[in-house]
């Protein structure tokens, strides 16, 4: 498989993958709504017995329970708030999509969604810090910025293998490789697949760019490089890294652009390791809510 | 079984430990893009597959003075996961610390196995109150990988495997065996009866050091 074909073929074949994360536009923009979207989003939550139950799950979990129980989405919704809940929501379908067994870059069962949900956390607690972006944005960027991978995963591309065998004696970086090998990058699959489900052009260029942020248009870079800049964090972390892991070139030009410091990074690890183990156990369990 | 505080029985002296050769990296910033090994042991033991095991997470440590028991750590990535072993008495402990100082932190409560130069301090203080002997203490170190080379970003593995480096010897550490550096992730299982230490990377078979 090495053509510009195989792209459309890998996006494709992540079509009869169950529980895509296709209805988080809508409710990212059903968040940033006012109050009168509530009944829209409580029918959206209500399509998905799983994410239902996860959202009744954390409205009623001693973190939130009042005196009165929630008994439905309705009341959770009013309890929880928007941004809560889309919290929820992106943690829950995201992660039921990437925990599906794959073959492929040394990963272990649920590593993706483990390395993913501490870029989300990287990036949401630089987000605030920095003032780069929207905190649930950047979160929600975090945790779908590398689906193409997934995909390719999925299709159990044998040529992955190849990548592995041939990164580092032959191919410096992963998505040089990648270039040659596969004939396109996995950033061109992730950049596919969001656009199908409609994601707002902000994730597709993080899905697209977040590798070579310099190359990003103006309008997007601020957010791209926060998403470079987590992905590297939560690298050096661990949690889920794989076998291409180490293998991406940071961009410095434009981490110094946006005003990222190296001691500043490592400062704010502490607290990002503490965010990320309230949902990853130390045997790497995910607890989403 | 103990983890940290809780002291079990300690065993008989043993000699079945086997000194492995070393090979201290002169300077990490330098070797960034090279792995450094120690030779492999002969013999893989499955056994030590099915012991029970203790998982020490991010920024944690434990010890055990139960020698069927292993001590793991998963997904090490630029964090330097240190195992310490008193063969005699089979007392064994794994720190996994994210950071080299916790120097940055000064004034803040901070989870001291988070930092090396205060995580080990702390290792070593556990270890003895369980009955180990210092000089009968060897360790060994893994992790500490590295992004590919940049001037101001990302260091965190050359920084911490330079760091372990001078306390080693400030502290006159045994570290008889360094695995380090390197663009790998690794997760580590100490066998606390024989002290050898299985290593897993993405991809590729595991092995003993």
């Amino acid at each position: 498989m090495k053509s510009a074909a195989d792209l459309q073929t890998v996006v494709e074949m992540t079509r009869s993958i169950p529980c895509a994360p296709a209805i988080l536009p809508k409710l990212l923009k059903l968040a940033e709504g006012s109050s009168s979207d509530l009944g829209e989003m409580e029918m959206l939550i209500n399509l998905d017995t799983g994410l239902a139950t996860d959202v009744l799950r954390t409205a009623n979990s001693a973190y939130f329970a009042s005196n009165q129980r929630c008994e439905n989405i309705s009341d959770a919704i009013l309890r929880l708030g928007s941004k809560v809940l889309y919290r929820i929501a992106a943690s829950t379908l995201t992660g039921r999509w990437l925990v599906h067994p794959v073959r492929g870059y040394g990963w272990e069962p649920g590593d993706l969604c483990r390395h993913s949900l501490c870029v989300a956390i990287c990036a949401e607690t630089f987000a605030k810090k920095m003032q780069l972006a929207d905190a649930a944005t950047a979160y929600t960027a975090g945790l779908i910025h590398d689906l193409g991978k997934f995909a390719l995963a999925y299709a159990n591309f044998t040529a992955l293998d190849e990548i592995t065998n041939r990164v580092p004696d032959e191919f410096a970086t992963w998505r040089e490789a990648e270039k040659v090998i596969l004939g396109f990058e996995s950033t061109q699959v992730t950049k596919a697949l969001l656009e199908n489900w409609g994601f707002p052009s902000t994730f597709v260029s993080v899905g697209y760019y977040y590798q070579t942020p310099s190359e990003c248009p103006d309008a997007e870079r601020k957010i791209v490089t926060l998403i470079h800049a987590a992905k590297h964090v939560a690298t050096q972390i661990g949690y889920g890294v794989g076998v291409d892991g180490f293998y991406y070139e940071p961009d410095e030009a434009a981490l110094k652009e946006v005003g990222f410091k190296e001691e500043e990074m490592d400062a704010a690890i502490p607290e990002i390791l503490s965010t990320i183990q309230r949902f990853i156990s130390p045997s790497g369990e995910i607890r989403f809510t | 079984m103990a983890s940290e505080g809780k002291i079990g029985k300690a065993t008989q002296a043993s000699d079945s430990f086997q000194s492995m050769g070393c090979e201290f990296p002169l300077s990490s910033s330098l070797e960034s893009n090279k792995v450094i090994l120690s030779p492999m042991a002969s013999t893989f033991n499955p056994v030590a597959n099915q012991m029970p095991t203790i998982i020490v997470g991010v920024a944690d440590f434990k010890i055990s003075t139960e020698p069927s028991t292993c001590l793991a750590t998963h997904a090490l990535g630029s964090c330097l996961g240190i195992t310490f072993h008193d063969s005699k008495r089979r007392i064994g402990g794994m720190l996994h610390a994210m950071l080299p100082t916790a120097s940055l932190h000064e004034g803040q409560k901070i989870r001291e196995a988070m930092f090396l130069d205060t995580g080990i301090p702390r290792m070593l203080t556990a270890l003895i109150r369980a009955g180990a002997k210092k000089g009968d203490i060897r360790c060994k170190v893994f992790g500490g990988a590295q992004l590919m080379a940049t001037d101001h970003f990302f260091r965190i593995g050359s920084k911490n495997i330079d760091m372990f480096y001078r306390l080693s010897q400030e502290m006159d550490l045994d570290v008889v065996s360094w695995e380090v550096s390197g663009r790998v992730n690794r997760t580590i299982r100490l066998n606390n009866q024989t002290g050898d230490v299985i290593v897993k990377i993405p991809s590729k078979p595991e092995f003993i050091r």
